[in-house]
């Protein structure tokens, strides 16, 4: 039986790569919805609206001060109480979205205003209306310069999926499952130097991805704006 | 036809325009100078209503520009823009970016769209360029492919603000003969700039703009030459 021996067994790889797998999903997915909320949330304080503007920062500043790990609790506390629990995963991921759309929102913030306003008014002046200025003037050039932060965010997320191990998810993530077996075979550094390479691969998996990506938009289309 | 009447315009406590009336007539070009902060580039941007106006009223073709139920998009369509930086699209081609309103505001086909483009960049001796991307571009090749593409939306009117402000001097004439290309074909400009001999050549009228209010307007050749008020004369006489 597995959990009996001391040694690193073929089922303890299976675990880990069960656990990275689990990662990456929850990487992909909360960056996903992250990223949809926080876009909403940058573009709302782009708005000109000052009302919006402080009450998005607000929600921003809270989301961005509090331990992701309290979050989690008490995201899954509330849940509890109010009588709509759900499984962990599903509170888990509902948390790193929220979480890490705080961070996106600022970004895209950065990206809307990185675009000069004479570009804007330039495409206006074309007659383009509000949303056709902004889907195919601001949002281009706005991402092109914050993409970069962007994947940042996306890879810090990774890292910290593992979190989710508060609210007892199982099965476990790379991280949990590492230390799952590290209590039991007592070989912490080589567990650890696998874990990493497994969260190195995803993140140079992700890395690679986006420039791919960017690259895509031929080089000399570069935005220095 | 454009008509401005009794134009008022402030930013904060900032009254930048002051009581602006002028007529610019079908196939006119006016060049308006005067100091940095006169409110010339103002005065532009409440033409086509990329500023609004706090007093007064303007009309173009009979429209009024500022009143709500006016559609601003549709209007700014025959009213193009141009301004001293350059603002091509860094992330578009010059084909794509001269195609880009007409396809997404005009609604014209793809193709249609990408040749209509190619016609206007080589009207503006840029047919060489067609999928170079601004950064591989001059500045006088970007502010050329800015005239193109206000050009391709086939406006009525043309909004000059000091296209030629930022370019290095070599680069100017370029450009400058572009908008002589312009001025023949009859398109109706308003200009703002600095290169007064161009002003005198091609303007048919010159207004001169001082602290938010129109000191002297006349014929172009006669207010350069011979202004009549003493700030003309003195504004003049330092740029000249
Ligand atoms: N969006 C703005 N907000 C506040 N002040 C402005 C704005 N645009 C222009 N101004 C001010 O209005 C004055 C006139 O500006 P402008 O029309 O650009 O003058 P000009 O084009 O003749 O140099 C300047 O003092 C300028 O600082
Ligand atoms: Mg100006």
């Amino acid at each position: 039986m597995n959990n009996l021996t001391l040694t690193f067994t073929a089922n303890d790889f299976m675990l880990m790569l069960q656990g990275a797998g689990i990662t990456f999903v929850l990487t992909i997915v909360s960056g996903f919805f992250g990223s949809l909320i926080g876009f909403i949330i940058g573009w709302g304080r782009s708005l000109g609206l000052w009302w919006l503007y402080y009450l998005l920062g607000l929600f921003i500043e809270v989301v961005r001060s509090v331990p992701l790990i309290i979050q989690f609790v008490l995201f899954n506390s509330f849940l509890a109480i109010a009588g709509y629990p759900i499984d962990p995963f599903t509170s888990g991921i509902i948390t790193l979205s929220i979480y890490i759309a705080a961070y996106v929102a600022e970004v895209v913030k950065a990206g809307i205003d990185a675009v000069p306003p004479t570009m804007v008014k330039a495409a206006r002046g074309l007659g383009m209306s509000y949303f056709q200025c902004f889907r195919f003037v601001v949002v281009p050039i706005g991402t092109r310069s914050v993409l970069p932060s962007w994947t940042g965010l996306m890879l810090g997320l990774m890292k910290d999926t593992s979190l989710i191990a508060v609210l007892g998810a199982s099965p476990p993530e790379l991280l949990r499952s590492s230390q799952i077996i590290i209590t039991r075979i007592q070989e912490p550094l080589a567990i650890l130097i696998g874990a990493g390479a497994f969260y190195f691969i995803m993140c140079h998996f992700i890395t690679v991805a986006v420039q791919r990506y960017e690259t895509s938009w031929a080089s000399k289309g570069k935005v220095t704006a | 036809m454009i008509k401005i009447e009794g134009v008022r315009k402030s930013f904060g406590a900032l009254e930048v325009l002051k009581g602006i009336d002028l007529t610019v007539e079908r196939g006119e070009v006016l060049c308006l100078i005067g100091g940095s902060g006169s409110g010339k580039s103002t005065l532009l941007m409440c033409i086509n209503a990329l500023e609004g106006i706090d007093a007064g009223r303007v009309e173009v073709d009979g429209i009024d520009v500022h009143a709500p139920q006016t559609e601003k998009n549709k209007l700014r369509q025959k009213m193009g823009i141009v301004f001293q930086q350059f603002n091509a699209f860094p992330h578009l081609t010059a084909r794509d970016n001269v195609a880009l309103a007409p396809r997404r505001v005009l609604g014209q086909n793809k193709v249609e769209t990408l040749e209509l483009a190619e016609h206007h960049l080589a009207h503006v001796g840029l047919g060489d360029k067609l999928d170079h991307f601004p950064s591989e571009l001059s500045g006088g090749q970007q502010q050329r492919l800015a005239i193109a593409r206000a050009l391709a939306m086939k406006p009525d009117y043309m909004l000059l603000d000091e296209v030629t402000s930022a370019l290095d001097p070599e680069l100017v004439g370029e450009v400058l003969d572009t908008l002589r290309l312009l001025a023949e074909e009859g398109i109706t400009m308003i200009a703002v700039t600095h290169e007064i001999p161009f002003a005198r050549e091609v303007a048919d009228r010159v207004a001169f703009f001082h602290q938010g209010v129109i000191h002297e307007v006349g014929p172009a050749k006669s207010l350069i030459s011979n202004p009549q008020m003493e700030r003309t004369q003195e504004f003049l006489g330092k740029i000249l």
